[in-house]
């Protein structure tokens, strides 16, 4: 059961396309565990369609159709692509998108207790995966702009509450939080940020920019 | 890019705004139902019909064209990216599900991915159907609930107040995030986003349901 969701703004950028290659990313492996989220944003891309049926017409050069024609014998349909299924139930959208199962990603340690993967980056925006072992802390901090967090593995809890695997975690600003991973298994979080993370500890001032946070 | 395509500074652009402004008139191709549509698309999926595709392509490549336009794509790169829009739609028809979504939902889904890839350059991460879902899916209803329901979202789109319809039309056609359409209109984004909020909550009720 899914308790924590994109806002009603994120599944419409989403669905729109003005969100960017690091929101889409979460807010499409949100949707791989969440019903409710598919259904949701199956509506915006519906109201995508009626801007586009009522959008005035722009037409085509005079020789488009039949130069489209001509091309329609060269086309086969596309196949439905099969894969193997995976072997630690990642997600099929973000397993297209890491190529690969969680457990074939090349970890980098970020002091004792964390590890991570970075995915993207362009200007402020970034997405990763974060990977702490039962306990371990992120540091206190607030937020330079958004910070998007969504549980794959084992969950992770904090001021505003618990988060399990599918749950989605939205911050920003002001916003103080320090999320500390449950007991059991470890944790594993996909987390896309759109602006620098701002830690209160001096050590984490530090050493956060030289992993990219 | 938006400014710099309304404004239409270049001749191209400007002839291609009055030829749109003549299309407009042409009742013939603005008469497709959503029901005419969906069989259409229907019709190419299983016989592959040559002449179902054509009437596809005479209805949506125009508005394929000026949804890319809108988002600023140059005159020549909208006409191709329509083009290939189509193109997707031969060589996907038989995937489409009208159980899921209309023809014009669906290719509009394909336009959005198309320029996401050719413009903005960035991959766009797309959920299959069928991913990983831990419960089964919900069992789908017909294709006529679908475009009863989007027949309903259309016309309540239309009584939006301006300023609601304005930021849920900039969601699709501006390219940014919310907090740039705040910067663009000169407004906070609190205000975008309650805007969106008060947009998206009357849209619902149209559709029947609760908040």
């Amino acid at each position: 059961m899914i308790h924590h969701h994109p806002d009603e703004a994120l599944l419409l950028a989403y669905a729109g396309g003005a969100a960017d290659e690091a929101v889409s990313l979460i807010v499409a492996t949100h949707m791989a565990y969440c019903q409710s989220c598919r259904a949701r944003a199956a509506q915006w891309e519906a109201l995508g369609g009626s801007l586009l049926q009522d959008l005035p017409p722009a037409p085509m050069s005079g020789d488009a159709l039949q130069s489209v024609l001509t091309r329609l014998d060269e086309i086969k349909p596309e196949e439905r692509r099969v894969r193997p299924a995976s072997r630690d139930a990642t997600p099929q959208v973000l397993r297209n998108y890491i190529g690969g199962d969680l457990r074939d990603m090349r970890w980098r340690r970020m002091g004792p207790n964390l590890s991570y993967v970075p995915l993207f980056r362009r200007g402020a925006v970034t997405a990763r995966l974060l990977r702490g072992v039962p306990g371990a802390e992120t540091g206190a901090h607030r937020h330079g702009g958004q910070e998007y967090t969504l549980v794959l593995k084992g969950g992770f809890s904090d001021v505003t509450g618990s988060y399990a695997p599918g749950d989605l975690q939205m911050m920003e600003g002001d916003m103080r939080h320090n999320p500390v991973a449950d007991p059991g298994e470890d944790c594993i979080n996909l987390a896309v940020t759109t602006g620098p993370l701002k830690f209160e500890s001096l050590l984490r001032k530090v050493v956060a920019p030289l992993f990219g946070f | 890019m938006l400014a710099y395509a309304r404004n239409a500074s270049f001749p191209a652009l400007r002839q291609t705004y009055r030829r749109m402004g003549q299309a407009w008139r042409l009742p013939q191709i603005l008469a497709m139902t959503p029901d005419a549509a969906n069989a259409l698309l229907g019709r190419v999926a299983r016989e592959r019909d040559r002449a179902a595709f054509a009437s596809l392509f005479g209805h949506f490549a125009p508005r394929v064209k000026a949804y890319l336009l809108r988002l600023g794509a140059p005159g020549p790169l909208a006409e191709d990216l329509a083009q290939e829009a189509l193109l997707s739609l031969w060589r996907k028809a038989h995937l489409f599900d009208p159980a899921k979504a209309s023809a014009a939902t669906w290719l509009f889904t394909i336009a959005r991915n198309l320029r996401i890839d050719a413009i903005r350059r960035e991959k766009r991460p797309e959920l299959e159907p069928g991913d990983f879902l831990p419960q089964p899916e919900a069992a789908a209803d017909d294709g006529l609930a679908r475009t009863d329901e989007e027949n309903r979202l259309r016309a309540s789109l239309k009584h939006l107040p301006a300023d609601q319809s304005q930021v849920v039309e900039l969601s699709f056609f501006a390219d940014k995030p919310h907090s740039e359409i705040a910067r663009q209109l000169g407004i906070p984004l609190g205000t975008v986003k309650s805007r969106l909020r008060l947009a998206l909550a009357r849209l619902k009720r149209a559709l029947g349901e609760d908040e």
